[in-house]
């Protein structure tokens, strides 16, 4: 079942973005020639560089974010290669990366959890159809600020406001995630859970990690694309 | 109709229960082997025979198909590998393990030699009896002395006579005087042998003769020439303990009251209560997969998982907490739970059947060949579950368990890479004359030989055999150089130990391995990976080599380390762990609240 869910949801994803990419290019002037490809390739390697307009604490931030990154791909890689490739448990060397990875991974999340929560935080501009709603709904004052804003967002491409929204939701989705993905792991190393309760632990570890990459990579996408839109 | 009739008729008085927990009084006749009465008038009274006093209420023929009698039969599959029959001898520098059952490792008896009939006088002393001592020799020099000893009946009173005088060393000892015939009257309780079958000449005739001679006790017959026999069917712990006794030398020695008895006998059951078995008396074994070798019904319900997991017997349901279920699919149940608590060197210890324990003038040595060593952590060898084409079929597990171990020691020829061993009496005849040159120690450890002895000992016996002679001990096989007959040694696949798993004694659940904490398992010195295996050599310079456990179970020595290694780490990563998840919360926590009082504005409709 773990191992169908799994080659759903990574294919689901991957051809997703694909269409996504396609239908709904980061430029209005793209085009899909060989040097344009390798381009834009070339680009997205920069974006792995520090930029020099960064302050210390923005060098910081991203330095974290690439070695989340760098951790969470070594942790899908060999998390899921083992269980869905191979149909067997995590070992061997591996579970020894696994853990390290996992460990390292942990620590820059909570980094990144501080140091993006801030600018992660939802505002008024981010659903003008909510704001809509419950312009209907209540009685609410800020009529006039949703009139400017409206017209802000009639100037603004669909698409760009989205991915800022997306960014968040995807987010928080990964902030919350976190943390059954990481106590579902570490509370099986104490000696409060049985031989049923570590089976069914393991299994929240395994499905929260599946939504988790899920999540990861279209949050992942989601940067990228903003990043090369900017 | 005739053939329902003769259907019915198969079957005995005594071969299907009628629902009835008592046991049925045994107040029967007694017969001789040629199926006569036994009166108490007699005037020279035969050896009552157990097959036909027996079979006149059950199957024999049903009952000696079982386990502990079916060794002789070709067609019985092996099953797990156990524990086999030890041939020692001091003089030669030979511990072999021998066993008639094709498990790995072991040698049958007739490639040394020994013919079922030298191999019931050897062994018989702890052997129920039945299978191999019923087998009519066709050894011309055996047939009149198997005439004269008789056949090693089955002796159904080994386990079922409940009588506190059933006398097991009794029955011993009436074997080592080749007094097959009489072993089972001279042990039971009511009847008393004297005489020595091996003294008599080929020609002795038993009816004709008084020589050896049965005398009954005169009160146990009634006036109907009929015995009372204190029959039981569970069968006491005590008759299982004659024949599977095992004591650890090294952990203070042989005294009872210094070892804690299995948490199942000290709980108040017996061996019976798991190792079952109908008419057929194929009994359960006890290990896991058992099932796919035994048509017993219960083998799988009786092994460790079907009883603790199904609370059978009131068997406590184990929760293993905080032991990630990676475990129970690489290990067995009983490398935690069974067997002594692992040290850095595996202990020595000594069985009944490969010691002779409870026999008369037994050698009480700690040092007394056969060594074995255990625990020994290991991954066992897979079952023996069917036969194809000639060869046995091995099924399943792999998992580590803990295992007895013995390192051979024999004479043999090497062909093709192959080592096949001389029959101990042609070794006897040039070997020992060159090492008895030594004083065998009397303690029954080996003589102290040396890289010549082997030298002078291989030389004389290529003279004697075809082939090129080695001799393998201490898991090398050593050899003369063709061209300068210097002695070469090497390992050998020929010289690799003979493991058997063991289950016993079970330790409770508060003793059982990782009850502490992981690093009982899992640290740089934990003597579960990195316990050393003393490897047993004749050979002096050879005595105090050792082996690592690691290379046992099948395990990278190297990653075994690093793995035991990184639990070192183990609480930094929980601490970071778990710091982490609370930063992750106190953040989810702080947004949530602000987001909480966004809504609690937007629906108190304020700005």
């Amino acid at each position: 079942m773990f191992r169908t869910l799994s080659i759903i949801g990574f294919v689901g994803t991957f051809v997703g973005i694909a269409v996504c990419c396609v239908a709904f290019p980061c430029r209005k002037e793209c085009r899909w020639s060989p040097v344009e490809i390798l381009r834009r390739l070339v680009h997205l390697f920069t974006l792995l560089f520090l930029e020099q307009k960064l302050s210390l604490v923005g060098a910081l931030r991203k330095l974290v974010y690439l070695l989340a990154l760098l951790c969470f791909v070594v942790l899908t890689v060999n998390g899921f290669c083992a269980a869905v490739v191979l149909e067997k448990s995590v070992s061997g060397y591996w579970i020894m990366l696994q853990t390290t990875a996992g460990g390292v991974f942990a620590v820059c999340l909570a980094i990144l959890a501080v140091m993006w929560a801030g600018r992660c935080r939802f505002t008024q501009s981010d659903c003008p159809w909510l704001q809509g709603i419950l312009k209907r709904i209540t009685r609410w004052s800020i009529q006039t600020k949703i009139k400017d804003r409206e017209s802000d967002a009639e100037n603004q491409k669909p698409i760009g406001h989205c991915l800022s929204v997306g960014q968040k939701i995807t987010f928080w989705l990964l902030i919350f995630l976190a943390l059954p993905l990481i106590l579902s792991i570490v509370s099986s190393m104490f000696v409060f859970f049985g031989t049923d309760w570590q089976e069914f632990l393991l299994a929240v570890h395994r499905y929260t990690a599946l939504v988790f990459a899920l999540v990861a990579i279209v949050h992942t996408y989601l940067m990228i694309r903003f990043k090369m839109k900017e | 109709m005739v053939l329902a009739l003769s259907a019915v008729a198969a079957d005995k008085l005594g071969d299907e229960s009628d629902g009835s927990q008592a046991v049925p009084v045994h107040l029967i006749e007694l017969y001789d082997e040629e199926g006569a009465t036994i009166r108490a008038d007699d005037e020279q009274p035969q050896p009552f025979s157990l097959r036909k006093t027996c079979s006149e209420c059950h199957s024999v023929e049903k009952i000696s198909a079982g386990w502990h009698f079916n060794t002789a039969r070709t067609n019985v599959v092996p099953g797990r590998t156990g524990q086999p029959w030890i041939l020692v001898d001091v003089g030669t520098g030979t511990q072999i393990p021998l066993s008639y059952r094709s498990w790995p490792g072991t040698f049958r008896p007739e490639q040394l030699g020994i013919t079922p009939w030298k191999f019931v006088q050897r062994f018989g002393r702890q052997m129920p009896g039945g299978g191999v001592g019923e087998v009519e020799s066709d050894n011309p020099d055996e047939i009149m002395r198997q005439f004269v000893s008789g056949k090693l009946e089955i002796n159904c009173l080994s386990c079922h006579n409940a009588h506190p005088g059933q006398d097991q060393a009794e029955y011993a000892g009436q074997i080592v005087r080749q007094n097959f015939r009489w072993a089972a009257a001279g042990a039971c309780e009511f009847a008393s042998v004297r005489g020595i079958a091996a003294t008599q000449s080929d020609t002795y005739d038993p009816l004709m003769s008084d020589a050896i001679a049965v005398t009954y006790r005169e009160n146990k017959f009634d006036h109907k020439n009929r015995v009372l026999f204190d029959i039981t069917r569970e069968v006491p712990a005590e008759r299982c303990y004659f024949c599977h006794s095992n004591v650890n030398v090294d952990k203070g020695g042989s005294e009872k009251w210094t070892a804690d008895e299995d948490v199942h006998l000290a709980a108040g059951m017996t061996c019976v209560d798991c190792h079952r078995n109908g008419l057929d008396h194929n009994i359960i074994r006890g290990y896991e997969g058992e099932d796919t070798a035994s048509k017993n019904p219960l083998a799988a319900a009786s092994s460790c998982e079907g009883c603790h997991t199904a609370g059978r017997l009131g068997a406590p349901v184990p929760e293993h907490p905080g032991i990630p279920p990676v475990h129970f699919d690489k290990l067995s149940c009983t490398a935690c739970h069974s067997g002594p608590w692992p040290e850095q060197r595996t202990y020595r210890t000594k069985t009944s059947r490969a010691h002779a324990l409870g026999t008369h003038n037994v050698n009480k040595s700690d040092e007394a060949l056969p060594h074995i060593v255990y625990p020994v952590f290991a991954g066992q060898g897979g079952i023996g579950a069917a036969y194809r084409g000639g060869l046995v079929v091995l099924r399943g597990s792999g998992k580590i368990a803990p295992h007895k171990l013995i390192w051979p020691a024999y004479w043999g020829i090497l062909a093709d890479q192959k080592v096949t061993p001389i029959a101990l009496e042609t070794v006897k005849g040039t070997v020992s004359k060159i090492i008895v040159k030594e004083r065998l120690p009397g303690s029954g450890d080996w003589p102290a030989i040396t890289t010549k002895h082997i030298t002078e000992a291989l030389k004389s016996l290529q003279e004697t055999i075809e082939g090129e002679a080695v001799y393998i001990c201490g898991g090398k096989l050593y050899r003369l150089d063709g061209d300068s007959g210097q002695l070469l040694e090497k390992e050998h696949s020929a010289a690799r130990p003979y493991l058997w798993p063991i289950a016993h004694n079970v330790r409770p659940a508060a003793q059982s391995l990782g009850v502490r904490r992981c690093e009982d398992c899992h640290s740089t010195d934990s003597p579960f990976f990195f316990g050393k295996v003393g490897i047993d050599s004749p050979v002096v310079a050879q005595q105090e080599r050792t082996k690592t456990m690691v290379e046992f179970e099948r395990l990278r020595p190297f990653y075994t380390w690093a793995f035991a290694f990184s639990f070192v780490f183990r609480p930094w990563l929980k601490v970071v762990a778990l710091g982490s998840c609370a930063v992750l919360a106190v953040v989810l926590l702080l947004y949530g609240l602000k987001a909480l009082a966004c809504v609690v504005k937007v629906l108190a409709e304020e700005d």
